[in-house]
């Protein structure tokens, strides 16, 4: 099958994802995503559209954070469409429920990020599935 | 006869409604524990994301975990799902999203039994057409939003 996306591409939109959830990039989460995008993340109950989930993630993206990828598998699903699929850690420093700041540690961290690419040549994502094995680790941030 | 109707059901395009019959299939077959029509709603190399697996799992592995667990005699599973989004990725491929609150009797690695309640499950479901015609689960990835409560069951055969 003839197929226009390559894994490598793929991995580089991951590793763009995680440099601006990381703060270490000064482009945007919703460049990387479909307006029809859908995401499922964090404690959201059901699926939803991504523009709500990034909403939600932008107030808790900071310089203080930082992740650690497992092995990046992806299943190329004909000219336009790719699955990845791979495991995460991620430590950061957000607000917690209490205002104060948290350090929170995502150490079973799963995703599925479905891309696909678009007319014009870019790569995007459509539906997207973060999760985690087990609750993550809570600690009071220094100076909160 | 029957070649060219599979051949002409495997070019057909998925449709939201075709999708949706099969999540629904594949709930009635791990709810009836249909073990086999459970294995063939997928791809035996489909990747899979259990609620509580720290990594994915090739579906054959996952078949044998998931028959010694909920498809024995002491086991149970029940489910009711939400409503069911899709997605149509490609002519022969598409993803369906839904939340569904999952309630199981499941037999533990020590061989204990345990009562397992997800009330705020997620799934994520890419299924991709068969030479066949049929649908096959090529990729799946099953969360919980929230802590999943576990209470250990008397072992029923231990002595009263």
């Amino acid at each position: 099958m003839l197929s226009s996306i390559s894994p490598d591409q793929v991995r580089a939109e991951i590793q763009r994802f995680w440099q601006i959830m990381c703060g270490n990039s000064p482009d945007k989460l919703e460049d990387l995503y479909s307006p029809s995008a859908l995401v499922v993340t964090g404690k959201a109950r059901k699926p939803e559209p991504a523009n709500l989930a990034l909403a939600r993630r932008a107030r808790q993206t900071g310089k203080d954070s930082f992740a650690e990828l497992g092995a990046v598998e992806v299943q190329i699903e004909g000219p336009d469409v790719a699955i990845a699929s791979y495991t995460y850690k991620f430590h950061q420093t957000r607000p917690g429920e209490s205002g104060g700041l948290q350090k929170r540690h995502t150490l079973f961290g799963r995703a599925t990020q479905i891309f696909k690419l678009e007319p014009g040549g870019a790569l995007r994502i459509v539906h997207e599935h973060l999760s985690a094995a087990t609750n993550p680790e809570v600690e009071k941030a220094h100076g909160a | 006869m029957t070649f060219l109707a599979n051949t002409a059901a495997s070019k057909e395009a998925i449709s939201s409604e075709q999708v949706r019959r099969a999540v629904q299939e594949f709930w009635d077959a791990f709810t009836h524990q249909s073990k086999n029509q459970f294995q063939e709603m997928y791809s035996p190399t489909a990747v899979c994301f259990a609620a509580d697996g720290r990594r994915s799992e090739a579906a054959r592995l996952m078949w044998v975990r998931r028959e010694r667990e909920f498809f024995g005699p002491k086991s149970s599973v029940g489910a009711k799902l939400g409503p069911v989004s899709v997605q149509i990725l490609a002519p022969n491929l598409a993803a369906a999203s839904y939340a569904f609150h999952f309630s199981i009797v499941r037999i533990l690695p020590n061989r204990s039994r345990a009562e397992i309640e997800v009330p705020f499950g997620r799934a994520t479901q890419v299924f991709q057409r068969a030479e066949s015609g049929g649908l096959l689960i090529i990729h799946e990835h099953l969360s919980s939003a929230e802590p999943v409560t576990s209470k250990e069951l008397p072992a029923e055969d231990s002595p009263r």
